[in-house]
């Protein structure tokens, strides 16, 4: 009983953490700003303070029951072009979840990640980076899933706006679309626990798992400031609606996980200011696996470069003057 | 968990009397608009205090060919950048501006309008 609990909130909490993981730095991309999105990682670095994320969602365990993260994320530029990023999650699972199926509550493995900045085209609104997240193991509560082992994700982020379209398609020039292709590897292939009752053991295969995800935006900031000042109300101005899917797949070593992918299309919009911005966003399952109703994440994103422009929010080492985000309003 | 629950309190506090990134607040003639007759001039608003020194702006007609007639100037209160024109017919600009705030952020951007009935 404890060991397929357990393995169920193992599988439900990777799977939630995933889907609601780590995620920070905006992008200034020539004309186009980039904001940090809420369920993926956008292909930029900054300084950056994430706080608080919160999501509630319903898990895809047999049992299925209700979770909540709260999450805090703090980037820092150690040159341009090159950030780290730490943030904790603090999970509770409701009942029936966790390992005695009454509930449980701590903290998820503490994450990394390691990112670089490797082009930026002003011109076409390209920008492309590679980062490495480490999710140290032991680091968490193994009540809400946090494994025993070390997981390293290798990634590659992309960005690309689309203002360099002709002015027959104006329309289309606020839009931008945002990708990661990651690549999840374990430290450890199995994990082997015992039934506290019986005292046998249970295997339970770790598996490499391709993580990937997207965001199409339209950015009503750049439709003001690049393309076309409607006169609207200000608040508008500030308005980008997003859509983002965050998914995983299983690709090796799936005894015990399968092969099927999970993750989440998420519908939202995010407000974007001069100091920061607030973002909501609802999590659709795309199957059963990955949840059983609608869940919600939003977040106060917080610049630390425009708020400390000349202490923590520049680069330790290196340009002495900052590339900006264009073109916002001045009314908040 | 700790250390983000005091440092938070303290950035918001600090978010109003800091300094932030120089951004296109409004333009005369205005984004993307049509204008009749055609301005003498062309005046952008920003969201911070400039920097004389490096910024600027460029007006180029359809063929690429710049139609200043002198040089960008901040004015008023350092947040307008203002640029002289030559007479202008009827036609498509773009205005291409590259801007440095007094906290050292740089940005740029461009827009059009144009002139005619």
């Amino acid at each position: 009983m404890f060991s397929r609990h357990l393995r169920v909130a193992l599988c439900g909490a990777a799977a939630t953490l995933t889907s609601v993981g780590p995620t920070l730095s905006h992008e200034i991309v020539g004309n186009r700003f980039f904001p940090a999105t809420l369920t993926i990682d956008d292909p930029g670095v900054n300084d950056e303070l994430a706080f608080p994320t919160v999501a509630i969602s319903k898990t895809g365990d047999d049992p299925s029951f209700k979770q909540l993260d709260v999450s805090a994320e703090f980037a820092k530029r150690i040159t341009d072009d090159f950030a780290i990023a730490v943030g904790p999650t603090w999970s509770r699972l409701y009942a029936p979840g966790g390992p005695t199926m009454n509930g449980a509550s701590g903290f998820q493995n503490l994450a990394t990640l390691f990112k670089y900045r490797l082009f930026k085209n002003a011109e076409h609104e390209f920008v492309m980076s590679a980062g490495l997240e480490i999710e140290w193991g032991r680091t968490g509560a193994q009540g809400v899933g946090a494994e025993p082992f070390n997981v390293y994700t290798p990634t590659l982020f992309f960005g690309k706006g689309f203002g360099d379209l002709p002015a027959s398609m104006n329309w289309a020039r606020p839009f931008a679309i945002t990708g990661q292709v990651g690549y999840s590897i374990p430290s450890s292939s199995k994990t082997v626990t015992f039934d506290p009752d019986t005292g046998e053991a249970d295997t339970e295969f770790n598996p490499r798992v391709l993580v990937w995800g997207g965001s199409l935006q339209y950015s009503m900031p750049y439709l003001k400031s690049a393309v076309v000042d409607l006169g609207l109300p200000d608040f508008f101005n500030h308005l980008i609606p997003i859509v983002e899917a965050s998914l995983q797949t299983p690709v090796s070593n799936t005894f015990s996980s399968g092969t099927v992918t999970t993750g989440t299309i998420n519908p939202g919009i995010l407000w974007v200011g001069r100091y920061f911005q607030v973002g909501v966003e609802a999590l659709i399952p795309v199957n059963r696996q990955s949840g059983t109703s609608v869940g919600v994440i939003a977040q106060l994103h917080l610049y630390l470069d425009d708020i400390f422009p000349n202490s923590i929010g520049r680069p330790l080492f290196g340009n002495s003057v900052a590339n900006g985000r264009p073109m916002f309003g001045n009314r908040q | 968990m700790n250390s983000f629950v005091v440092a938070v309190p303290f950035l918001l506090v600090s978010v109003t009397p800091v300094l932030a990134h120089a951004m296109l607040d409004h333009a005369s003639p205005r984004v993307g608009s049509t204008v009749a007759p055609a301005p003498r001039e062309v005046v952008l608003w920003f969201t911070q205090k400039l920097e004389p020194a490096f910024s600027s702006i460029e007006v180029r007609n359809e063929q690429g060919v710049a139609v200043n007639a002198g040089k960008a100037t901040v004015v008023g209160d350092r947040t307008q950048l203002r640029i002289p024109v030559r007479a202008l017919p009827a036609g498509t600009y773009k205005v291409i501006w590259r801007v440095l705030s007094v906290d050292t952020h740089r940005t740029q951007g461009d827009f059009t309008f144009r002139v005619g009935p």
